[in-house]
């Protein structure tokens, strides 16, 4: 069967979605609730394209081929149309992609990573994060005044974590021989697309700005992978740990969209952990696209999540009847693997 | 609806009003076990399921969920999600009674909220709970009870009370305690065939309303007393449900009488007048009853019997005379519980011809030559997409009549589902046979429980007539109907969901194609046609494709059932020809809009629908031009409004009513209504920048072209249209000023010159916001009043009004 996509003749099998046959040609059409080999679903309708003779928007990701099909896959409209579906999820979407340490940190270093590996015992991790990071010849923290450890959360909470020094330790860790040539100036932060939960406010952003006066009493004594494991089990891991993986990120990256003001709250922002497989839920990042409903299957002996209430107010959830911590033992993995946003993570 | 008038201090409601028996705890499992096995074990029973355990349990305890998971297929998941979907399923216990408050658009423009409000002050419900203190009674709002000409309406558990105002909760509960347990027997036994006259009730959702139940009970008694030889007999729905209870007397001599509004104790006389008792002394103990009433009682001279039948029936042939009846052909005079009735009207003529003269193929074309169209909405071809099914070679085939009617202020589904079950299951039956269809589905909302019930009974009579199940009239033909109640979701309305939900799953829809007519219900092919489509599908084969499509404008053919309601002087449901204009409706038929108002705009296709203004009401209704015109036919809602409507009100009702009903799937519908009524909200608060007036239009089109289904499509069109046709009202409103006076946060009350301080107002008043001041003016203290409009009602010198509060500012 013929049909034209962005005016290109493409032959299409009978039963196809136009998602399917455009990739085949190489036009390709962002997609975040869809995956090949699972029923789609068309939720979040950013796969948007124009079918030029009724001038109606229709997803492609369900949409089937048929004959004599003329479709704008890349037009201004359906520009326009895929934008607003990202613009109108991130108002929904109430996370934060880095943590403020990272955010304020001159050099970019993946803080909340680099704790998350200390603080499970990761250790060759770390010091290859470490190495990945580090591109000038020594680490920037010697001569910085700490900005991070002015913007930790925890600071709020006690005393900030002394993340200067453990850093510091790491990087002495770092074999000299290893040390590369990278010239390249780290990925910067502030021109990549970032969601806040609410809008900074100006005396938080001081302090961000502010020298760090006030060292802690954690600051020193950090010697040994033991001691800089346990403080970095204090982290809060403010950041969201799809950071380098958001197909809503990358989409509104891509968009040059920026983060709206004014969000919608309804989704609680509390994680949820499942104590025995690690899994963590944070409705607040959910698309509710629904893919990780479909990919695991739900049965009496292992509950999956599941959709629950209706319209604005539907949220993902583990069933009624069961506890967030009985579900999916063995499915969690491929739940977290499929979902598009942080939403689904595990604690590392 | 009346009721005994009680003092503030002779209610009290407690407890004590009421001595029904509070339950024990029923053993959860074998009242899981008794449902499953009457069921069936299948996951696409979940909803058959969960609606009986909670009609025996009162609500979902999660003891239940599980029982429910352990001895069926169904999955944890799968219930949760389900039950969380429809409205109907509760997760925790209510009140022994329930209280529901309308919250249908002509309700709303009537004040349903102030109303809800009224009753949960009363009940001394907050706003985080929904059951009294004492668990006497719960409040539900529920979207709509479907008796749109008595608004607004409220039901206690079965019974309905119209035409309420706030001031009159307490009585309301009073009564309803003092009277709830007084049964009814509706015993049909006509027995013999020599009546001397027949004698019909409209026994109608609307008519019930009305209290025709109390009618018939008494024309039961009298029956009785007088031993008079009386057919008695409950029609269904004539449409005139602004008149109810409505009582028509047939004499022997074919002479009709009717009467309106008829009061209980209006019965005797009435009844009496037109037939007289057999023995004497029974015909001498009414002369002396009558006598003695006639000392007594100053009413007897108002009595219907002394109006003249000219002005009695002026009106009601005003309103029936210049409509067309084929949906509703015979109403008034089938019983719609009498299968050998509707056998005698040539019931069952059009299915017979088809089986035995007509071959499949030419019935498709007769139904395509007549233009029909589907009265769901959007108005496909009734016969195209019955060619379309028909030309499916999958097996078996279902099809589905679609009765979840859940728009706000339409009740025509729910109407000839009451009234005429034989001649839509006729329809279906037709349908069936010329598609080559084995199988026949009613998905009827479950808040229309006598619809339900009627189509049951009807089904039962046609099995045992062999007009449904194996060879048809003895012919090859084979088909057998159930019944599946809907569990309260109005996207299930959307044909897609509809599937979804008969198996067994969440309501949400999916793209079209493909159409169910290639992949439907369990994966096979199914047609889904409404109610009243169906419906007119009898007369069509008995009358020709001609004579039908000679009704109507070029591309809409034949007639319309709407429910008129709202600020109209003679509300009803009205079966009208196609290209009828507005005007008409509203001015003729409806007899105008209430005295001292004036017209503003018609509401036509609720919430998919819009708001058409009065100085285009030359339009005339068809599908192309409403749709011109940027509103839809819907089902068929018709609610006026009038210079009291505030359209930024009316338009955050409908949104309201959307944003909650939307299934959540698709981006658009989840998030952009939402974002839509925030911004309404902000204008009828008087929040809002003008500016956002322009963003709103914009999400406005992003929404209807980016959303899947027809819901989240049409969610717009009543903000499309009021912007269109009343943007300065919206202006007026980001300015803060409400000019219809309605929108609660620009408005407040005040007592002017007229006040004879006759402190009706205080003793009203539920927050002491007047104080008591006898024969001087009162004064309401702002920081104290809840703006719940009983002063108002209550005045009786016209001295409570309201005002914005900007101009109050001003002076």
């Amino acid at each position: 069967m013929q049909l034209k996509i962005d005016n290109k003749e493409i032959y299409a099998r009978e039963g196809e979605t136009i998602l399917e046959a455009a990739a085949r040609t190489g036009i390709s059409i962002p997609t975040m609730c869809h995956r090949d080999g699972i029923e789609h679903y068309s939720s979040c309708m950013v796969c948007m394209v124009r079918e030029k003779k009724t001038g109606s928007f229709i997803p492609s990701c369900s949409a089937l081929v048929r004959e004599g099909m003329e479709i704008d896959a890349s037009g201004a409209e359906v520009i326009s149309i895929r934008k607003r579906a990202v613009e109108l999820l991130l108002s929904e979407h109430r996370a934060e992609c880095e943590a403020p340490c990272r955010v304020v940190c001159p050099a970019g270093y993946n803080i909340p990573k680099m704790n998350r590996f200390l603080a499970s015992g990761k250790i060759s991790e770390a010091i290859e994060l470490a190495l990945s990071e580090i591109i000038t010849p020594e680490i920037k923290c010697i001569t910085c005044p700490g900005y991070c450890e002015n913007a930790c959360r925890r600071k709020k909470v006690d005393i900030p974590i002394s993340i200067r020094n453990i850093q510091l330790f790491v990087s002495r860790n770092i074999k000299s021989d290893n040390s590369s040539d990278n010239t390249e100036v780290r990925n910067d932060l502030n021109k990549l697309f970032s969601s806040r939960i609410g809008r900074l406010d100006d005396s938080e952003l001081r302090e961000w700005l502010k020298e760090c006066t006030d060292p802690g009493a954690r600051f020193s004594d950090i010697n040994d992978f033991q001691s800089a494991g346990s403080e970095a089990q204090s982290c809060m891991h403010c950041d969201c740990r799809a950071s380098n993986d958001c197909a809503l990120r990358e989409i509104a990256q891509e968009f040059s969209i920026k983060d709206p003001v004014g969000k919608l709250i309804y989704a609680p922002i509390a994680k949820k952990i499942n104590q025995k497989t690690g899994l963590i839920f944070e409705n607040a990042k959910c698309i509710k696209c629904g893919l990780c409903v479909r990919v695991c299957e739900d049965s009496k002996d292992e509950p999956a999540l599941c959709f629950m209430h209706r319209g604005f107010i539907s949220i993902i959830s583990e069933p009624l009847i069961e506890e967030f911590n009985n579900i999916l033992a063995t499915q969690a993995e491929k739940c977290i693997e499929i979902c598009p946003t942080g939403a689904l993570s595990r604690f590392k | 609806m009346h009721f005994r008038k009680l003092s503030r201090q002779e209610v009290n409601i407690d407890s004590k009003g009421c001595d029904c028996k509070t339950g024990t705890d029923p053993d959860i499992a074998s009242i899981v076990k008794e449902v499953v096995e009457a069921t069936g074990r299948e996951k696409d029973k979940v909803i058959q399921i969960l609606q009986e355990v909670q009609k025996k349990l009162n609500y979902l305890p999660s003891e239940a969920l599980k029982e429910i998971c352990r001895v069926t297929e169904i999955t944890p998941g799968q219930i949760s999600g389900v039950s969380t979907f429809y409205n109907q399923f509760r997760h925790l216990p209510v009140g022994k009674h329930t209280i529901k408050i309308c919250a249908g658009t002509a309700c709303h423009v009537k004040g349903s909220q102030l109303i809800s409000e009224a009753f949960k002050r009363d009940l001394k419900i907050d706003e985080y709970t929904s059951t009294s203190p004492d668990d006497l009674f719960s409040i539900e709002e529920v979207a709509c009870l479907g008796c749109c000409t008595l608004a607004p309406v409220v039901q206690i558990d079965g019974k309905t009370y119209g035409h309420v105002k706030p001031t009159q909760a307490q009585e309301i509960i009073s009564d309803f305690l003092l009277t709830h347990k007084e049964e009814i027997h509706l015993n049909d036994d006509n027995k013999g065939n020599d009546f001397d006259a027949e004698v019909r009730i409209g026994l109608g959702s609307c008519c019930v309303a009305g209290g025709s139940k109390e009618i018939l009970g008494r024309l039961f008694e009298l029956r009785e007393e007088y031993d008079l030889n009386i057919k008695l007999k409950a029609v269904g729905c004539v449409g005139v449900c602004n008149q109810t209870p409505l009582l028509e007397i047939i004499t022997k001599t074919n002479a009709h009488s009717r009467y309106t509004n008829v009061r209980k104790e209006q019965v005797e006389d009435i009844l009496l007048k037109h037939i007289k008792p057999k023995s004497l002394n029974k015909k001498l103990k009414y002369r002396i009853n009558d006598l003695a009433d006639t000392f007594i009682f100053d009413g007897k001279l108002n009595s219907p019997v002394n109006i003249p039948i000219e002005s009695r029936e002026k009106f009601l042939n005003n309103f029936l005379s210049r409509q067309v009846r084929i949906a509703t052909y015979n109403s008034g005079i089938l019983s719609p519980v009498s299968l050998d009735e509707y056998l005698l009207l040539d019931g069952f003529e059009a299915l017979r011809k088809c089986v035995h003269l007509y071959d499949p193929e030419s019935i498709i074309e007769m139904i395509l030559k007549s233009g029909l169209r589907g009265r769901g909405g959007a108005g496909f071809p009734t016969g195209e997409k019955w060619k379309i099914f028909s030309g499916d070679s999958g097996a078996p085939k279902y099809v589905v009549c679609n009765g979840d009617e859940g728009d706000p202020g339409a009740f025509m589904d729910r109407m000839l589902l009451e009234s005429f079950p034989f001649r839509i299951i006729e329809g279906m039956l037709i349908a069936g046979f010329s598609t080559g269809a084995t199988e026949g589905i009613f998905y009827i909302r479950a808040e229309y429980p006598l619809a339900v019930s009627r189509v049951n009974n009807a089904l039962k009579l046609c099995y045992e007539k062999g007009i449904i199940g194996d060879k048809v009239f003895n012919s090859g033909f084979s088909f057998n109907i159930r019944v599946f109640e809907g569990a309260g979701a109005f996207v299930c309305g959307e044909e897609t969901a509809l599937i979804a939900s008969l198996e067994g799953k969440r309501g949400t829809p999916h793209l079209r194609p493909p159409y169910p007519a290639e992949v439907g219900f369990m994966g096979k092919p199914t047609l889904v046609n409404n109610v009243e489509t169906l419906s007119l599908v009898p007369w069509i084969i008995n009358n020709g494709a001609e004579a039908f499509s000679t009704i109507g404008t070029e591309k809409s053919k034949g007639t319309k059932v709407f429910a008129l309601a709202g600020k109209i002087a003679k509300g009803g449901l009205i079966e009208v020809p196609m290209g009828i204009t507005i005007k008409d409706i509203v001015e003729k038929i409806g007899n105008g809009v209430g005295e001292g108002r004036t017209f503003k705009a018609v509401q036509i296709g609720g919430p998919s629908g819009g708001c058409i203004p009065a100085s285009m009401s030359d339009t005339a209704i068809d599908y192309e031009e409403l749709t011109r015109m940027g509103a839809m036919m819907g089902s068929g809602g018709l609610v006026v409004l009038d210079d009291t409507d505030c359209m930024v009100d009316v338009t955050k009702y409908f949104l309201t009513f959307t944003h909650k009903q939307s299934c959540g799937k698709c981006t658009f519908c989840r998030v952009g209504t939402k974002h839509m009524l925030e911004i309404i909200t902000r204008l009828s608060e008087g929040k809002a920048d003008p500016k956002e007036i322009d963003v709103l239009e914009k999400l406005c089109n992003e929404v209807k072209s980016g959303s899947l289904c027809g819901l989240g499509k049409t969610a717009p069109n009543p903000v499309i249209t009021g912007l269109k046709y009343f943007r300065e009202e919206f202006e007026a409103h980001a300015k803060g000023y409400c000019p219809a006076k309605k929108c609660r946060d620009l408005i407040r009350y005040e007592i002017n010159d007229n006040c004879t301080g006759c402190t009706k107002c205080f003793q009203e008043c539920p927050v002491n916001a007047i104080a008591f001041k006898p024969y001087e003016k009162h004064i309401i203290d702002q920081s104290l009043c809840t703006k719940c409009d009983n002063c108002r009602v209550v005045c009786p010198d016209n001295a409570v009004e309201i005002v914005n509060i900007r101009d109050a500012a001003k002076d």
